[in-house]
């Protein structure tokens, strides 16, 4: 331990004090997480700005040195001449400190160290409310720099491209070549719409001999119902998605699909971000002119309510502040990039966010109406969207009921009858409450027979179509929760937007509406820094695999800063200036000559662009849970492609899981993984072992993982085997030889035809299992395996699981 | 074609495990720079760490320093809350006031409504030379009484289950974090390169479910892998996709092949790319799990004197005994963090009501097989270098939930540690005169977190990820390290 307290401050500069110089960013670090938090819990009580014992500050380095009346507190560099050290050690029996408790032994070891490398107490956050980083650029609105001349005039297809050329030319690169036609088809059709193309769409590609074959290929894929499908995906690993509440009481989101359908249709029909986002966080509050633009707006609500919460959260107050926080916090990293939350407790320590602004945002969601009962286990609010249909159906059910009810009061009304006649002849005879247990057994029977039956048609009512999504509450400003404590309450903070934001018109908030539709507005104010910077960064970071800020998530100070600053601002002002339209983005993407680089990069890239900051080729990348096991299906003639719809198993509130542990969820269906229930705590195990996120946290950059439990569900699972036998089946059915087959494998699985080397190891290998299993099968059989054995080998391998 | 043939000796050196595979470029760079798989794990994480450390935060060595007490944790969670004051802390006052009322306020925030004071329905008595207390209901684990530390001031989880669970699991009952196995394989990596470090063994899959051996944001390697779940017999626990049901392992030793060729072909015609490379080798790395994990699962060369030890004899014991004995198997081979779950088709050992009935019949089921462990460590000479920890999200109320019953109670608890370097035969801190509160030298759980990293050799303060624009820890900002428990 020694050893290292001593390595740190040689890191941190000990023995030269710090003195009056600005403290250097590990200095900061090790203060704002160390020293400054012990200062505030333990000392600034007694030695603050409000109390000054013994005339003694310690909340900045001026008053330490000034010290109280019994002189410096501190004496920078020299820990054992400092009073400070000295009352914390309890070394002196008339001055030890504090007085409520010993610090710990690591506590003051920190506190040694501290005076030791000099002292030095960084100004902001403590003394005043001053903002860290009010300059950083990501709070600024968005320049319009201008394209930059390059020397290459050939390369470029667009501004885009220049932006990127210019930084390769800067650093004395070329772009890598422009990557085969089968490589591009292959890798646009994954990323556009998350499946493989089929061997006539790359033939029709590769017959085109138009200039323009590869932007018709983009124009055809944006067009197609599954782009939505797949890109609506995207946007739900930024909605953390999911059809369970998750945490402890782990209940169906049996309406939770309603919102992903949305999604789908948004993107699919190009709905403006702007709007997208104003409905998501105020489609309860827009006007419409029809029931169906009612119904999405209503439905686009479930944004903030398909959070993970505690419903079992004994502690009411605490969970509605942690269903506001669970919103807040999504809120900001969905759209502003910024991690809100930290500021429950305490001031943002690393981005210019303060509890008050924490606690004016909150108000606004404190306003709104997400639960409808916080009582465990509590209840979260629907909409109700009625319709015709439903109506009729509700109306057909209900009298269903009514009549079955009249027919048992009927039925018990005439066996009562009986039995009192039965009774009148018996004059002793004590009538009992209830008649009931005096009937003959088979009219007891009929009666349970008919009651049953109506619990039955009860329990399996039809539900109202509904959707989860959030409503008005009463309009408050609530009070700064002191360490997020809701029991120590600060100063009421009125609703407002963070004032570190700069560009956007300042809204307005009123005591007539929560203010989400004002949030959202200022959201999308054209002059807002963050909203659209944040989503194209996004969507480049779909495209190519890193985002130009590679922090997705994360535009604070302590995100990274974007290696072409030039080029996501141009982005951001195009994109709005395109109308917030999401498919000419990826247009303007997907047609640049960045986009269509091969993986292969420029003899002299590798070593001076080892990590591809500067775009300088295609990046090889695996494919996404979803459209592995997508491909699987598709490549083996199971998948089936219809669209939208719920596959719960589980009625609306149901439990997945209760303490039995017993899981009720099956993923056997052809459809796209789309479609799969996504269940909190127990996601489906093909997804957690290939990096699906975690549903419960919004995200943007999912990790690409290779671990050797994934290669167990390549070699053993029933989904891959099952892909295997019935790619093998699509292979056998068509009356071919050996080398036709392996071509058609080949173009199917790869895109490509085998080569004759290829050709002669996989017809060894086809020979190997087959001699394997000579004695023990037939020959159909035989072959049956061989080619199924050989199908699974493509399946798993690196070239059906990745793009390049 | 002999089957045998096939199978080549191995060229190349393994990758050297399941830690060599958060891919980031960055990473993986580093990684190849150095060579993959010719570094013992150990210097390969001192060599992470001290890149990570230059690279991200220069305060943060990351990596250990203070000497290792113990090399791994044995973690037995009691689903459900056992009563501490039925159990390991018997309090005098609470028999003499049994159905009078708790002479001070309960806490603001309890799950149910419960009424008086409930005395404990069984005797306590003292065991070993130590003296510690323990009621009838642990007659086996008595015998061990000077191999435990009893901690009796355990609190902070939650006062339900779900978050409860989650504190108790991962630090946190509110946000998805990792685990504390997960953070221990992060920490220290496994000493078997075929194997996981964090093994989790018929846990529950409600309160937290996954999230409760989830690497959270860690990397993937560090997930808990699970052998089965609550609703399986342990016998029939095993670990996912482990075997191929359909193709005998000759011919899939002949797909490995296939699929390596095909795979390196891919390799030589695209640019380099590390995980294309670190895929090849995961795929032989799953080959070795796949007999590796049946190894340590099959238990038939296990003595019928040890079968007996762990209570296997018994169909009372016998579901525990067995994953007790596993958890024995895989600290043999090298595995870090072993959780085993006693949780049957309810909630264990919650008990609202029917407390004597049902305590009564859980504590038979652990008593033998726990104590069964204890023994049979020691006498392999592991449990000086394995800690052995007992606990579960909460303990419950002194007061009586409907008329037999006790509710859930994070106020103070009992935990008890055993090996790893712990005071065998000690008691540390107290609950007040009636078992509800913690009182004396208050344990939180970060700082039982903060403890049982320390007896790892890991510090919970510099044992951090960068997720998300900041550096998390499981102790989140607290924890502090009770040295007492320590020898």
């Amino acid at each position: 331990m020694y050893v290292v307290v001593l390595l740190m401050s040689a890191a941190l500069g000990a023995g030269e004090p710090a003195g009056d110089q600005r403290p250097t960013a590990e200095q900061t670090r090790f203060f704002e997480t160390s020293i400054r938090p012990l200062l505030l819990e333990k000392c600034l009580k007694c030695h603050g700005e409000k109390k000054q014992w013994g005339g003694l500050r310690l909340d900045s380095r001026g008053s330490l040195l000034r010290g109280g009346e019994s002189g410096a507190a501190i004496v920078p560099g020299k820990p054992d001449k400092s009073l400070l050290i000295s009352a914390v050690q309890e070394t002196d029996n008339d001055l030890r400190m504090p007085k409520d408790g010993k610090l710990t032994k690591r506590q003051i070891n920190e506190l040694v160290r501290w005076v030791e490398m000099g002292a030095p107490f960084p100004t902001e956050a403590g003394t005043a409310k001053r903002a860290r980083g009010p300059n950083h650029w990501a709070f600024q609105p968005p320049d319009r720099p201008p394209v930059p001349v390059v020397v290459n005039s050939v390369w470029p297809q667009s501004a885009l491209d220049r932006f990127i050329l210019s930084k390769l030319e800067a650093a004395q690169l070329s772009p890598a070549r422009r990557a085969d036609r089968r490589t591009l088809i292959r890798r646009v059709t994954f990323d556009v719409i998350g499946l493989p193309p089929t061997p006539e769409e790359i033939d029709a590609f590769l017959a085109d001999e138009s200039p323009d074959a590869f932007a018709r290929v983009v124009d055809r894929l944006l067009t197609s119902p599954q782009y939505g499908e797949w890109w609506g995906r995207h946007w739900l690993d930024v909605a953390r998605y999911a059809d369970s509440n998750g945490f402890d009481e782990n209940i169906a989101h049996g309406n939770a699909w309603r919102y992903r359908d949305y999604v789908v249709a948004a993107f699919n029909r190009d709905k403006p971000f702007d709007q997208f986002v104003i409905e998501q966080l105020s489609g309860d509050l827009l006007q419409f002119d029809k029931e169906a633009q009612q119904h999405e707006q209503l439905i686009a609500t479930g944004f903030l309510s398909i959070g993970p919460k505690v419903l079992a959260e004994t502690d009411e107050a605490k969970m509605r502040m942690d269903i506001i926080d669970e919103q807040l916090d999504t809120t900001g990293r969905a759209f502003l990039g910024l991690t809100l939350g930290c500021a429950r407790c305490h001031d943002h320590k690393f981005d210019p966010i303060t509890t008050a602004d924490y606690y004016a945002l909150a108000g606004i969601f404190k306003s709104t109406l997400t639960m409808t009962k916080y009582t465990k286990v509590a209840n979260w609010h629907e909409h109700l969207l009625p319709s015709a249909a439903a109506t009729a159906m509700k109306a057909d059910f209900d009298a269903n009921v009514a009549a079955r009810t009249t027919a048992i009061a009927e039925f018990v009304v005439d066996a009562d009858k009986l039995v009192r006649e039965k009774l009148a002849g018996m004059p002793d005879a004590k009538p009992p409450e209830k008649l009931e247990t005096l009937y003959p057994a088979a009219t007891k029977a009929a009666l349970k027979e008919q009651r049953d039956e109506l619990a039955a048609l009860e329990k399996a009512g039809p539900d109202l179509p509904a959707a989860m999504g959030v409503t008005e509450d009463k309009v408050v400003d609530i009070a700064v929760h002191v360490r997020g404590d809701p029991l120590k309450l600060g100063d009421i903070v009125p609703r407002r937007t963070p004032p570190i934001v700069r560009g956007p018109r300042t809204p307005q908030f009123t005591d007539k509406q929560s203010g989400r539709r004002q949030l959202a507005e200022w959201l999308v104010d054209p002059q807002h820094p963050l909203t659209a910077r944040v989503f194209v960064n996004r969507v480049w970071r779909w495209h190519l695999g890193r985002g130009l800020v590679r922090s997705t998530d994360n535009f604070g100070l302590l995100g990274e800063a974007p290696s072409h600053p030039e080029l996501l601002d141009w982005l951001a002002h195009r994109f709005i200036d395109d109308g917030w339209s999401v498919k000419s983005l990826h247009r303007l993407i997907l047609n640049s000559s960045t986009y269509q680089q091969a993986s292969i990069p420029a003899s002299e890239t590798i070593s001076r662009d080892p990590e591809n900051r500067l775009f300088s080729r295609a990046e090889v990348r695996r494919l996404e849970a979803e459209a592995v096991r997508d491909a699987l299906l598709a490549t083996s003639g199971q998948l089936e492609t219809t669209m939208g719809g719920s596959l719960l198993q589980l009625k609306n509130r149901a439990y997945f899981f209760d303490h039995t542990s017993i899981d009720k969820t099956t993923y056997d269906s052809p459809r796209r993984s789309l479609y799969l229930p996504v269940v909190r705590n127990n996601v489906f195990d093909v997804f957690q072992l290939l990096d699906f996120p975690d549903p419960a946290v919004s995200g943007s950059n999912r990790a690409t993982t290779v671990v050797a439990s994934q290669a167990l569900l390549m070699l053993n699972s029933d989904l891959v085997m099952q892909a295997a036998t019935s790619f093998a089946d699509r292979l056998l059915v068509e009356p071919a030889d050996v080398d036709q087959r392996l071509s058609r494998l080949y173009v199917i699985a790869f895109g490509r035809e085998p080569t004759g080397d290829e050709r002669q190891a996989d017809r060894a290998f086809l020979i190997g299992v087959a001699q394997a299993q000579a004695c023990k099968t037939d020959d159909d059989t035989s072959r049956q395996l061989a080619w199924t054995t050989l199908c699974h080998v493509v399946l798993a391998s690196n070239e059906f699981m990745y793009v390049r | 074609m002999n089957p045998i043939a096939l199978c080549k000796p191995e060229t190349n050196p393994p990758m050297p495990d399941y830690i060599a595979s958060p891919l980031s470029r960055r990473t993986l760079l580093r990684r190849s720079a150095v060579g993959f798989g010719s570094l013992a794990l150990a210097s390969m994480l001192a060599n992470e760490s001290s890149s990570r450390a230059s690279v991200d935060n220069p305060l943060s060595p990351k990596l250990p320093l203070a000497a290792a007490k113990a090399k791994r944790i044995i973690f037995l969670m009691m689903s459900g809350g056992p009563s501490q004051v039925d159990t390991f802390d018997p309090k005098p006052l609470l028999t003499r006031d049994d159905g009078k009322p708790l002479p001070f306020a309960k806490p603001r925030v309890q799950f149910n409504a419960t009424s008086n004071l409930l005395k404990s329905p069984w005797k306590f008595r003292q065991h070993g030379e130590s003296g510690l207390w323990f009621s009838d209901l642990f007659p086996r684990l008595a015998e061990r009484a000077d191999d435990l530390c009893m901690v009796h001031s355990v609190h902070g989880t939650n006062p339900a289950h779900g978050g409860a669970m989650m504190k108790l699991h991962t630090g946190s009952d509110n946000f998805p974090r990792p685990s504390i196995g997960s953070w221990v394989s992060y920490g220290l990596g496994t000493e078997n390169s075929n194997l996981p470090a964090f093994v989790t063994i018929c846990p529950t899959l409600a309160f937290g479910g996954i999230n409760n051996w989830s690497s959270s944001f860690l990397p993937a390697a560090h997930n808990g892998t699970a052998l089965g779940d609550a609703s399986v017999p342990s016998d029939r626990a095993s670990v996912k996709f482990i075997q191929n049901s359909k193709l005998p392992r000759d011919l899939q030793r002949l797909q490995l092949d296939r699929l390596n060729a095909m795979n390196r072909r891919h390799l030589s015609q695209g640019g380099a790319d590390a995980s294309l490379e670190a895929r090849i080798n995961s795929f032989e790395l799953a080959f070795r799990m796949q007999s590796e994990i049946p190894k340590v699962e099959d238990l038939s060369g296990e003595s019928a004197t040890t079968r007996k030890l762990y209570g296997m004899d018994d169909p009372v014991t016998a579901n525990f005994g067995r994953m007790c004995l596993l958890a024995r198997r895989f600290t043999e081979s090298g595995v870090r963090f072993i959780q085993v779950t006693h949780n049957d088709d309810k909630v264990q050992w919650d008990q609202h009501a029917n407390l004597k009935r049902d305590h009564e019949k859980n504590a038979r089921e652990v008593d033998l097989p726990i104590a069964g462990l204890l023994t049979d460590l020691k006498q392999r000479g592991l449990l000086d270098d394995t800690l052995i920890w007992w606990g579960s999200e909460f303990g419950r109320t002194p007061t009586a939930e409907s008329k037999d019953g006790r509710d859930h109670n994070p106020e103070g608890f009992t935990m008890w540690l055993a090996g790893g370097g712990t005071k065998g035969g000690f008691r540390y801190g107290s609950t007040d005169d009636y078992g509800y509160y913690a009182a004396e030298n208050k344990v939180h759980i970060h700082d039982l977190h903060a403890t049982l990293l320390h007896a790892l050799g890991l510090d919970h303060e510099r044992l951090t990820y960068r997720y998300a624009g900041r550096d998390f820890r499981l102790t989140d900002v607290e924890g502090n390290i009770v040295h007492q428990l320590f020898a």
